[in-house]
């Protein structure tokens, strides 16, 4: 059966992107803004929400604190979602350049 | 300036903690018996209110340090659970969440919260009433005239109050109902 939050939510996704270096809770957000070039802001309850969650699933860990934060990073069943979602991704990508449905598949 | 009021749905309480705020009155400390303290302001800021179950001391730490590091300051609430109160300047980022999964979860933790209270009060009502009816009084359905009456009359007040579970059944119940209406509709696709 599908994983519960799979196919990746847009906040899910970008956390899991941005986590792949070592990030604060305020950091991610900071980092998000700049990679969706300021298209996506999250706000603090989903980011606690959000990290709680993949924390949870065991696809982001606490690897240190910087004062009373905390920083997480990404790990190995982490980076194995981000790459099963890229090829979700690249394939539906893919579809956008045919024109019609006769294609062999 | 102080005042008291008592809310039993949550959003009523932010809507009008944030009417207050419109009229320039800050709330600075809520106290468990609804009695609110409220000072005078020039600035804009903005109230919301979340729902938080149980968290252990570092979990309740890393929840305050992430709202905190936002803006939000802590006007009130208990790791031990139950609303949390948060408190900012008005900028550009009002909310506290800011996807439908965690709109989703932030109704899903208060119809969790409903369902066990509402239990709770559906197992007290049980003890309370399964060895007897609402009224006490022996004979009472066998009186006559104003004797009845005035037993009735007399009884009435704490039967009221022995029924108290059960209305906080029905409340409970609703209020789950309609956590579960917003629930069901943000999770719709």
């Amino acid at each position: 059966m599908k994983h519960k939050l799979l196919p990746l939510s847009e906040t899910m996704h970008y956390i899991l992107l941005a986590l792949r270096e070592p990030l604060h809770g305020y950091a991610v957000m900071q980092k998000i803004e700049q990679i969706s070039n300021g298209t996506v802001s999250l706000a603090a309850g989903t980011l606690y929400g959000a990290i709680e969650n993949l924390n949870k699933h065991g696809w982001i860990e606490p690897v240190g604190n910087s004062g009373r934060r905390k920083i997480y990073m990404i790990t190995a069943e982490g980076n194995a979602i981000l790459k099963m979602e890229q090829e979700r991704l690249l394939h539906i990508l893919s579809l956008y350049g045919r024109d019609d449905s006769n294609e062999d598949v | 300036m102080k005042m008291f009021n008592m809310f039993f749905d949550i959003e009523k309480e932010e809507q009008w903690l944030n009417e207050q705020l419109q009229k320039g009155y800050r709330c600075t400390t809520i106290s468990g018996l609804g009695i609110y303290t409220f000072e005078k302001t020039d600035n804009r800021y903005v109230m919301r209110l979340d729902y938080q179950d149980y968290l252990p001391k570092k979990k309740f730490k890393e929840y305050m340090a992430i709202y905190e590091d936002f803006g939000w300051s802590h006007i009130e609430g208990h790791r031990l659970g139950g609303r949390q109160y948060w408190q900012k300047e008005d900028d550009d980022q009002n909310e506290i969440f800011s996807d439908r999964q965690s709109m989703g979860n932030y109704y899903k933790r208060l119809m969790g919260y409903s369902f066990w209270l509402g239990m709770l009060c559906l197992f007290f009502s049980y003890s309370i009433y399964k060895d007897s009816g609402l009224y006490l009084t022996e004979g009472l359905w066998n009186m006559k005239g104003s004797l009845f009456w005035k037993a009735l009359l007399f009884e009435t007040p704490f039967v009221l109050l022995r029924s108290l579970p059960v209305l906080m059944v029905v409340f409970f119940g609703s209020s789950f109902y309609r956590a579960y209406r917003k629930y069901s509709l943000l999770k719709e696709k």
